[in-house]
């Protein structure tokens, strides 16, 4: 039934270009097709991303039900042996709807695959436990779901390949789900994936006006304020956090102050070159997780730590 | 009106521990206890029972050791709670315990709405209430903030990363509450007392749910599986004796030697 394809969709630009040049490396290897989905009126941008083939469902992608429609009919027309999908909101929820649909074994969080096409089996790693630990799967011969978070692979420069448009035939009954309102969030300015210095703000800090003595701090760095879930979703002081569920960093350092340490946490800044942490609580978890631990009072080290700053003239190593 | 919260008895992750020779992650010991998530699950079923004036059961899949956390979501409002006893010991494929959990609904229901957490603290894989609403054939309305009921009719907030969707089912429908979405209420004396007289059910996957372990275990999608421990390499230097001058020299001192910082040593 296999077509030695590797079959990728994500909604999200980026996240789909590293899935894409991931299934491209793999299918290298192997001489293997590299499909992707694209849903919408308008395909055009994924066609010289690298992919053999671009299956175009012309669906609302704001409505998971219309979108597991659109995976289903490619996956007729692609038969993949692998499904890539990213680990967005709404590729978690269409791949367990798609592994249901088809019958097919489905795996969460994949940091690394391979496949043999002899025995026509895919290994799967994962991130088990929310990042403690790595589960190793081993599928049952046939097609296998996989879905990736941002970050896992690398996205490969853009090979100059056009790719063949199919346009899928997608009847699907009407969703059971209708969508009445869409409000974007508003976007952060600050791109802190990029960031080589992110000051991480967690619970520890009390009011919202201390942010200003704490982008005081992070300026004097080059660095950019993160925080913890709690702080953008409950407090919403900030659009965007860092976790498991939010964004991931990769600074030079990452300063926490006031954060405790929840693993769903330390997922987003565990790619950290050096992690320093201020906390009260000399038992916090996050110093199990740190470099350098300093046990105090933010509101009397953060400000010590400023004057020092402005007195020793320390400055960032990247800056002249 | 009949309504269903899903919970899980979830390991607190945190507390595993890796072995730093061999790499085992280390599972015995590690407290479970209803997850953070599933408190909000109940929480949002409580305040649509007592808005509605519906019935509110509560459905689980773990081992029989998670009866006595039960006390608690008892005490915030479920009528009554049923535990299916875990054949697998939670190790299964997520296919496989949405098996279970379908068999379970449909001896118990039918019910107007199932409500559960998008993940569960522990395994986080948001795979029980996509599966659950393929099976069952229910509109999912997924990381669900608000929740609104009227005339047959479910409104929500879908918290999606870069939005918000405001969305409209109708019932029967099975929505998946988002994290810390409705925090848990605090109970009283007098709501402990009372739910120690409500009553825990337990089934067994075979004799109460007709289900054979053995095709249940066909369901996998795994020939195999097994697990190792990430060890965390960092350097763990704790600052802690000095004043705030002394740990802010300490601190840059450190980060000098890094080379993430010039200036005067």
């Amino acid at each position: 039934m296999s077509s030695n394809t590797i079959l990728v969709f994500c909604e999200k630009p980026t996240l789909f270009q590293e899935l894409l040049s991931e299934a491209r490396r793999h299918a290298a290897s192997i001489g293997w097709t590299v499909a992707a989905v694209g849903l919408g009126k308008d395909v055009s941008a994924l066609v010289e991303l690298g992919a053999d083939v671009v299956y175009q469902g012309d669906v609302d992608d704001r409505n998971p039900e219309m979108v597991t429609s659109a995976l289903l009919a490619a996956a007729a027309q692609a038969q993949p042996s692998v499904f890539l999908v990213g680990a967005t909101k709404l590729g978690m929820e269409v791949a367990p709807r798609l592994a249901e649909r088809l019958g097919t074994g489905y795996a969460a969080w994949v940091v690394g695959f391979e496949v043999d096409p002899g025995l026509e089996t895919t290994t799967a790693k994962c991130m088990l436990y929310t990042g403690t630990g790595v589960a190793t799967y081993r599928f049952k011969p046939g097609a296998a779901i996989l879905t990736v978070a941002p970050g896992v692979f690398e996205a490969s420069p853009d090979p100059g390949k056009t790719a063949n448009v199919v346009v899928l035939d997608v009847s699907a009954a009407p969703p059971k789900m209708t969508v009445l309102e869409y409000k974007p969030k508003p976007a952060s300015g600050a791109r802190l994936e990029e960031a080589r210095l992110v000051v991480d703000v967690g619970q520890g800090v009390k009011v919202r006006e201390d942010l200003q003595m704490i982008q005081a701090l992070a300026d004097l760095l080059d660095g950019q304020l993160g925080c913890s879930r709690p702080i953008a979703s409950d407090r919403d002081w900030f659009p965007e956090w860092l976790g498991l569920s939010g964004a991931k960093i990769k600074p030079e350092l990452c300063l926490t102050v006031g954060v405790s340490g929840a693993i769903q946490h330390i997922v987003g800044i565990r790619d950290s070159r050096l992690i320093a942490a201020v906390n009260t609580d000399e038992g916090a978890a996050i110093f199990s997780q740190a470099d350098y631990g300093v046990v105090a009072d933010l509101y009397e080290f953060l400000p010590a730590l400023m004057d020092r700053i402005k007195a020793r003239g320390i400055r960032p190593a990247w800056m002249p | 009106m009949k309504i269903l919260a899903l919970m899980k008895y979830s390991l607190d992750v945190a507390e595993i521990k890796v072995d730093q020779t061999t790499k085992e992650l280390r599972m015995s010991g590690v407290p479970e206890k209803i997850g953070n998530i599933d408190k909000n699950v109940v929480e949002a079923a409580v305040r649509l029972k007592d808005e509605t004036g519906s019935s509110l059961q509560g459905l689980t899949l773990g081992p029989q050791a998670a009866r006595e956390s039960f006390k608690d979501v008892l005490a915030m409002g479920l009528d009554e709670v049923y535990l299916v006893d875990d054949p697998f010991a939670g190790a299964s494929d997520a296919r496989i315990a949405v098996h279970i959990l379908e068999a379970a609904i449909r001896k118990l229901g039918p019910f107007d709405l199932i409500l559960c957490g998008f993940a569960s603290d522990d395994g986080y894989t948001y795979q029980v209430a996509p599966r659950l609403a393929e099976r069952l054939d229910l509109p999912l309305v997924s990381y669900a903030r608000r929740i609104s009921l009227s005339d047959g009719q479910l409104q929500a907030d879908r918290d999606l990363e870069d939005s918000l969707q405001t969305v409209a089912v109708s019932l029967p429908a099975l929505v998946s509450i988002a994290e810390e979405a409705f925090p848990p209420r605090r109970t009283t004396l007098m709501d402990a007392l009372k739910a120690k007289k409500k009553p825990v059910n337990i089934w067994q996957v075979e004799a109460d749910l007709g289900l054979s372990q053995a095709d249940l275990e066909q369901l996998s999608g795994f020939e195999s599986s097994s697990q190792i421990g990430v060890i965390v390499h960092r350097k763990q230097i704790m600052f802690k004796a000095g004043t705030p001058v002394e740990l802010a020299d300490q601190m840059i001192d450190a980060l000098l030697q890094e080379n993430v910082v010039k200036g005067a040593a």
